[in-house]
C-alpha cells in the first residue's frame, strides 16, 4: 500500500527531473520521482586503476558499446548497455545514442559547458526564415537562466555578444597566454568574437542533479526518490482523459508496479520522454510527436597544430601571462549580420591550446616517431567544432514493435542522417580555422572536417517539440501537453532550435519555468 | 579466493563432507582480513598462449612492432611490454573486419618483402623495413587509406604504441622515471 498520495510523479533523476523536483518541493508540492537506473556510491562504484590491470589493456572489450564512442575500459560501465537497451535505425544512417540509468542521469557526466540560447534561437524564423520560432522569447527564459546560474555556479566573462548573453557569472577574470592572444587576435581580425569558455563549477566533484538539486528537494520532506524504476507506460484515466500515474517495472526484479499521482512530469531525457509518450499511445494528436530531431555535430580535433616556439619544452604552459596553455569558446559568428552563400545558421569552435598532439599526426615511426612526439608535448592546438544542426519533421523516431529491451519495452527505431546545410558549414569551419593557424604561423598537421555521426553530442532535442498550435507542436509554451493538460515534458525534447549551444543550461531553465508555471496552475485549481 | 567459493570448490570434490568439516572450525573465527592478501596480474606470472595468427603472420608482427615502437632512452620497447602478444589475443576477439585488416595486412607485406627482397618480412634489414613501410611517411589524412597494407600499417602503428604504453612493463618504467605515463584513472566496477 503506497504510504503517500503525491500530487506530482517525476520522471527521470537527471537535470530536467531533478529541477522539476528542486522547483515543485519548494513550494509544498509533494513529489514521487521514478529513475530506471541505481543510486551510486561513487567512493565504492569506482576504483583506480592502471591500463594494464584491465581486461583488454585500456583498448575496451571489442564491440562493446559500439555506438559510444565516449566509452573506454575505464568507464564503460557507466553507459548504458546498448544489448539491454536497444535501438534500431538503418545501417546507412547510424546514431550514437548515448545514455546513462543512474540517479542524477547525465547530469554526471555532463561537459559543464554552460551556455544561453539567444534569439537568434528562440526567433530563428524571423532571422533567416527557415523552420519555426519557439513560442517564447529569450526575454521569458532569462529570468529562469539567472537563477539556474548561481545553483550550478557558472563561472564565464561577461562580453555583451548578442549571439551568447552573458549570465550570473562567477567572474573568470584569467588571463591569456601569448599563444592564446594571438590566436585570438587573428580571430578578431576576421570578425570572430571570441570569450572565456562557461562552465558549471557545481560543488565538489559533481555539477549534477544529484548534488545540487536532489538533496535540497529531499530536504523539503516533500520528494520521495524511488530507483531502479524502469517506467514502461503512462496511464490515462478514461472518464477525465487526464493522466493519472504510471505504471514501471523493478530493475532487477522486473516486478510490475502502478503509481499515482495529480500530475505527471517527464524528464526522461529527449528521446527517452519520447519512447514513453509513443508507448503510451498518448500526447500525439498533432502527429509531431518523435519528429524534428536534432542536435549538435561535433567534430573533435578538427584542426590540430604545432606552435613552433613552444616545441621541445621550451615554452612551459601558463594561463596568464604564459606563452602557451589555456582556451577559449567563440560562440556562432556566420549569418549573423550577413549571410552565407551555402548554409544556414552556425558554429561555436572550443579551442586551446597547450596539449600534445596525438602520435597518429606524425608521418614517422619508430625513434624518430618518440622523439617528434616529445618534442610537441605541451606544443598543441586543438579545436572542436559544434554546429547547429537544423530541425527536420523527416529527422525522427519511432516505436519498433518487434523489438523489445530487456524489460519487454518496445525499443525506439531513429531515422535521422546529416545533409548538406551541416557539411558545407563544418567546410566553412575547417578551412577558417586552417586560416587562423597559419595566420598565427602554427604548424598544421592534421584536418578534417568529418562529423560524428548524429547522436554523438549527447544533446538530442526536438522530439516533443513545443509551439503555438496544437496542430504543429506537441506542448504549449509552458511544457505542458497540448492533449493532456496535467502531463508536461521538461526535458531537451521540448526544444523547437537548438542553436550551436550546450542545451544544459537551457533545459534546467526550461524546467524550472514549467515547473513554477505548473506549481501556480495547482495552487488555483487549474490543474 | 572468497570463502564462499572456497567452500563451494571444496563441496564439489568427492571427500567434502569430510574436509567441510574440518574447515568449518577455523571459519567459525573471524576470517582473514582480505586486505591483507596481495594478487599479481596474470602477466606478472605467465605467458600468453598464442591463438590467433600464424607463424608467418606473428613472426611479421614481431618484427614490425618492434620497428615501430623500439625501446628508447630507458621505456620499453614493444616487444618487452609484449605488445604483439597481446594484440593477437586482442584480434582474436575483435569483429571480422578488424581481423581481415590485420591477417590481410601482416600477409600483405610478406607478400611484398617476397617480392621485392626474396625474403619474409621476419627476415629482411633495417633499410628493406623503411622500404616496406612507405606509406607511414605519408601525411596524416581523416580517411584510411585506400590499400589495405596501407590501412593495416596505419592501424598497427596505434596500436602497437598503445599495447606498448598501457602495459604493465611501461607502467612500472614510468614508475621507476625512466619514461611518462602508464598512469591510471578512476574504474568503474559492473552496475548490479
Amino acid at each position: 500500500m503506497a504510504e503517500t498520495k503525491y500530487d506530482v510523479l517525476i520522471i527521470g533523476s537527471g537535470a530536467s527531473g531533478g529541477m522539476a523536483a528542486y522547483t515543485l518541493t519548494k513550494k509544498g508540492i509533494k513529489c514521487l520521482m521514478l529513475d530506471a537506473g541505481p543510486p551510486i556510491d561513487f567512493d565504492r562504484q569506482r576504483v583506480n586503476k592502471s591500463a594494464h590491470e584491465l581486461p583488454f589493456r585500456g583498448f575496451g572489450k571489442p564491440g562493446k558499446l559500439s555506438h559510444v564512442f565516449q566509452a573506454t575500459e575505464f568507464n564503460a560501465n557507466q553507459w548504458v548497455d546498448e544489448t539491454q537497451v536497444s535501438y534500431t535505425h538503418d545501417p546507412k544512417e547510424p546514431y550514437n545514442w548515448v545514455r546513462v540509468r543512474m540517479i542524477g542521469g547525465k547530469s554526471l557526466f555532463w561537459a559543464r559547458m554552460s551556455f544561453r540560447l539567444s534569439d537568434y534561437e528562440f526567433r530563428a524564423k524571423d532571422h533567416d526564415g527557415y523552420g519555426d520560432n519557439w513560442p517564447i522569447s529569450y526575454s521569458d527564459l532569462a529570468p529562469y537562466y539567472d537563477q539556474v546560474e548561481p545553483i550550478f555556479r557558472v563561472r564565464g566573462r561577461r562580453d555583451g555578444l548578442m549571439q551568447l548573453p552573458d549570465g550570473v557569472f562567477i567572474e573568470d577574470t584569467s588571463g591569456e597566454s601569448e599563444c592564446n592572444k594571438r590566436f585570438i587576435a587573428a580571430a578578431r581580425e576576421r570578425g570572430i568574437p571570441n570569450t572565456k569558455m562557461r562552465t558549471s563549477m557545481g560543488r565538489g566533484q559533481f555539477a549534477s542533479s544529484f548534488n545540487l538539486l536532489l538533496p535540497d528537494a529531499l530536504a523539503t520532506g516533500n520528494l520521495t526518490i524511488v530507483p531502479n524504476a524502469v517506467v514502461r507506460e503512462i496511464t490515462v484515466d478514461k472518464n477525465t482523459g487526464l493522466a493519472n500515474g504510471v505504471n514501471f517495472l523493478d530493475r532487477q526484479s522486473h516486478r510490475e508496479m502502478h503509481a499515482t499521482a495529480r500530475v505527471v512530469v517527464v524528464g526522461a531525457s529527449c528521446l527517452e520522454s519520447t519512447r514513453l509518450l509513443l508507448n503510451s499511445g498518448i500526447a500525439n494528436s498533432s502527429g509531431v510527436l518523435g519528429h524534428y530531431l536534432h542536435d549538435q555535430f561535433y567534430i573533435t580535433q578538427s584542426v590540430q597544430a604545432v606552435v613552433p616556439e613552444a616545441r621541445d619544452g621550451k615554452s612551459p604552459n601558463g594561463f596568464s601571462g604564459g606563452f602557451i596553455g589555456g582556451g577559449g569558446y567563440m560562440p556562432r559568428f556566420r549569418n549573423l549580420k550577413t549571410k552565407e552563400k551555402n548554409f544556414l545558421r552556425g558554429y561555436a569552435l572550443d579551442w586551446s591550446t597547450g596539449g600534445s598532439p596525438d602520435a597518429k599526426y606524425f608521418p614517422l615511426y619508430g625513434e624518430a616517431l618518440q622523439k617528434a612526439v616529445e618534442s610537441c608535448r605541451g606544443a598543441g592546438f586543438s579545436c572542436t567544432v559544434m554546429g547547429e544542426v537544423l530541425p527536420r519533421a523527416d529527422s525522427q523516431v519511432r516505436v519498433n514493435k518487434t523489438v523489445t529491451d530487456a524489460w519487454g519495452i518496445p525499443v525506439l527505431h531513429i531515422q535521422t542522417h546529416y545533409t548538406s546545410n551541416e557539411f558545407n558549414m563544418a567546410k566553412d569551419a575547417i578551412a577558417t580555422l586552417e586560416e587562423l593557424c597559419h595566420t598565427c604561423g602554427w604548424e598544421v598537421l592534421g584536418r578534417h572536417d568529418q562529423m560524428f555521426p548524429p547522436g554523438y553530442s549527447i544533446h538530442e532535442l526536438g522530439t516533443c517539440r513545443m509551439g503555438d498550435s496544437p496542430k504543429t507542436s506537441v506542448l504549449n509554451k509552458w511544457n505542458q501537453s497540448w492533449d493532456i493538460k496535467n502531463l508536461f515534458v521538461v526535458d531537451g525534447s521540448s526544444f523547437v532550435t537548438g542553436g550551436s549551444q550546450n542545451p544544459t543550461m537551457t533545459i534546467l531553465s526550461l524546467s524550472m519555468r514549467a515547473s513554477d508555471y505548473l506549481a501556480e496552475q495547482m495552487r488555483k485549481g487549474e490543474i | 579466493m572468497k570463502r564462499r567459493r572456497f567452500i563451494q570448490a571444496l563441496a564439489a570434490t568427492p571427500a567434502a563432507p569430510a574436509l567441510l568439516a574440518q574447515q568449518v572450525q577455523p571459519s567459525q573465527q573471524a576470517p582473514p582480513a582480505e586486505a591483507s592478501l596481495r594478487y599479481s596480474l596474470p602477466d606478472a606470472a605467465a605467458e600468453p598462449v598464442l591463438h590467433f595468427f600464424t607463424a608467418q603472420q606473428f613472426a611479421a608482427l614481431r618484427k614490425l612492432s618492434d620497428f615501430l615502437m623500439p625501446p628508447v632512452n630507458g621505456a620499453p620497447g614493444a616487444l618487452e611490454a609484449k605488445a604483439p602478444e597481446f594484440l593477437d589475443f586482442l584480434l582474436s576477439q575483435s569483429p571480422a573486419d578488424r581481423q581481415q585488416l590485420y591477417r590481410s595486412g601482416l600477409d600483405g607485406l610478406n607478400a611484398q618483402a617476397r617480392k621485392r627482397f626474396n625474403k619474409l618480412f621476419a627476415d629482411v634489414d633495417a633499410g628493406q623495413t623503411d622500404t616496406l613501410l612507405a606509406p607511414l611517411r605519408d601525411p596524416w589524412s581523416y580517411d584510411a587509406p585506400a590499400d589495405p597494407v596501407a590501412a593495416f600499417l596505419r592501424a598497427v602503428k596505434d596500436d602497437v604504441r598503445r599495447a606498448t604504453t598501457n602495459s604493465r612493463e611501461w607502467n612500472l618504467a614510468a614508475s621507476a622515471g625512466r619514461t611518462r605515463g602508464g598512469g591510471g584513472a578512476l574504474y568503474w566496477l559492473p552496475i548490479d
